[in-house]
């Protein structure tokens, strides 16, 4: 099967958005993963930000060292010429230990018809993907929750998460790694860090990275 | 992200006390107030405000000598949002993830991740460079803000009548409008269906149109990611004369293509290089 031609659109007139689908799913993710680091090692002259999203790869340039339309003209080609990108390195697979306690946890049990049990079971008993980072540093989205779980964001985004706040909206998991405000349902806490300015590199996820909740503490 | 709201008096105050264009200063969102200055050193304030040293009116936009232990009184006018304090040798606060910028969603860089308060002592840098020029113009801010914008990549999702509408009316900048993003007052223009998108890369600039229709621009301490369709997305040339619209300013948008953008791009930064070229030469102090 070819590969689907990728939409190519500006974003601003310093970045390049390619769309190579319509839908979250964890085979055209790995394809978003791939054309990204295949543009990635393509070092493009110009180049600021590589961005992979659910379903497109956003790429940022300084149109003071890139001429657009040469850059577009690069990035189809690469895509014509590898569509499926590059093999992904290898996945890490991460635990995180969490301790559900978290303030919202009465509510999604009575929200959902969940016994405790059974939202700690369900959230914990399976590998995510690390699909987006952004919002915040070190955020990520993890997916896709079991859709038991599944409820929209909260009404009144709180305007202080504690860090390492585990929660859960739509089909979607994360960790807050810092106290920024949030409208997700808080569910458990972590102690992992999952970003420090000074370390290298500062986010303990990457994109493409499958992760594990472990109870903690039980 | 992060950074200055308007890069563009940044650099010049910066440039008029003999710093590089990229220093730590000040950027003053807040009412009248006072530095205290232990040592002498040069000092510019870029913006709309009342500048007086020990009491003597200063003027803006020009490099002003502060002796040691002289109070620096800034009130601003209220015609621009923020203002720049650039202190010679720049301000010296530890880096953070290679930047001395405060991201303060985060609570991360600047002094403690957070706002100024009274009573805060900032470092200042060394010595500095010499500035060889006196006065910078400001930058041309009309009162009537005409922002260019180019399509944005959901712009199919809305129908004719509320991309029209974006270009047709007048849009108000609202009291809740901070760094992180400016929501504008006008009439409803939600997408056709109102459904989340993918989450995807955004931009400082970007519209974003969630469901009930009011616009939201990004700005440089915003999400880097996001899900609500961007109908537009204002060129970077134009994002500072935005970020200077007190609440209550009134914006108008005009399409142009990302070609245009770029250009008036260049033109700005071919305008900051030649005052840099002039105010450090070649060069100049890090």
């Amino acid at each position: 099967m070819t590969a689907p031609e990728a939409r190519i659109l500006p974003l601003g007139e310093e970045a390049w958005i390619l769309t190579l689908g319509d839908r979250i799913d964890a085979a055209l993710h790995e394809r978003v993963v791939s054309v990204a680091a295949l543009i990635t090692r393509a070092a493009l002259p110009g180049v600021r930000e590589i961005i992979p999203g659910y379903t497109t790869v956003t790429v940022s340039f300084d149109s003071a060292r890139a001429d657009a339309s040469e850059l577009r003209v690069g990035l189809e080609r690469l895509l014509a010429d590898t569509p499926a990108g590059l093999p992904a390195p290898p996945s890490r697979t991460l635990e995180i230990p969490v301790q559900y306690d978290g303030p919202d946890f009465e509510e999604v049990a009575e929200r959902t018809g969940l016994s405790r049990t059974q939202i700690i079971e369900r959230h914990s008993g399976r590998v995510y993907r690390v699909y987006l980072l952004g919002f915040a540093p070190g955020f990520a989205y993890l997916g896709e929750l079991d859709p038991s779980l599944e409820l929209p964001r909260r009404d009144s985004p709180r305007t202080r998460v504690p860090p390492g706040s585990v929660a859960i909206a739509g089909l979607q998991t994360a960790v807050y790694p810092l106290a920024t405000p949030g409208g997700w349902h808080l569910i458990g806490t972590t102690s992992l860090r999952l970003f420090a300015p000074a370390a290298d590199p500062p986010a303990l996820l990457r994109v493409g990275d499958q992760v594990r909740f472990v109870p903690a503490g039980l | 992200m992060g950074g200055a709201m308007d890069p563009e008096s940044l650099t010049i105050a910066n440039l008029l006390v003999g710093n590089s264009p990229g220093a730590a200063a000040i950027e003053w969102a807040l009412g009248p107030g006072v530095l205290r200055l232990d040592e002498g050193t040069r000092v510019a304030v870029c913006g709309d405000a009342a500048v007086a040293v020990n009491g003597e009116a200063g003027r803006t936009w020009h490099a002003l000598t502060v002796g040691p232990r002289m109070e620096l009184t800034i009130t601003p006018g209220g015609a621009s949002r923020f203002v720049y304090v650039a202190v010679q040798g720049g301000i010296d606060t530890p880096p953070t993830a290679g930047s001395r910028s405060t991201y303060l969603p985060a609570g991360m860089g600047g002094l403690e991740g957070r706002r100024l308060r009274v009573g805060d002592r900032l470092p200042g840098g060394g010595p500095g460079g010499v500035a060889l020029v006196e006065s910078a113009p400001p930058p041309v801010r009309p009162r009537e803000a005409l922002l260019r914008v180019t399509v944005g990549p959901q712009a199919e999702r809305f129908d004719l009548t509320a991309r029209e509408a974006l270009y047709r009316e007048s849009w108000t900048v609202l009291a809740a409008s901070d760094r992180m993003g400016y929501r504008l007052g006008g009439p409803a223009i939600a997408p056709r269906e109102r459904a989340t998108l993918p989450s995807e890369a955004a931009c400082p600039g970007a519209i974003q149109v969630p469901d009930d229709g009011q616009p939201i621009v990004l700005m440089p301490d915003g999400p880097t990611v996001g899900g609500y369709p961007k109908l537009a997305v204002v060129v970077r040339a134009d994002l500072a004369l935005l970020a200077q619209c007190p609440p209550g300013r009134v914006v108008r948008f005009r399409e142009v293509s990302p070609g245009e953008a770029r250009e008036a791009l260049r033109e700005r930064a071919s305008r900051l290089e030649d005052l840099e070229r002039r105010a450090i030469g070649e060069g100049g102090s890090p």
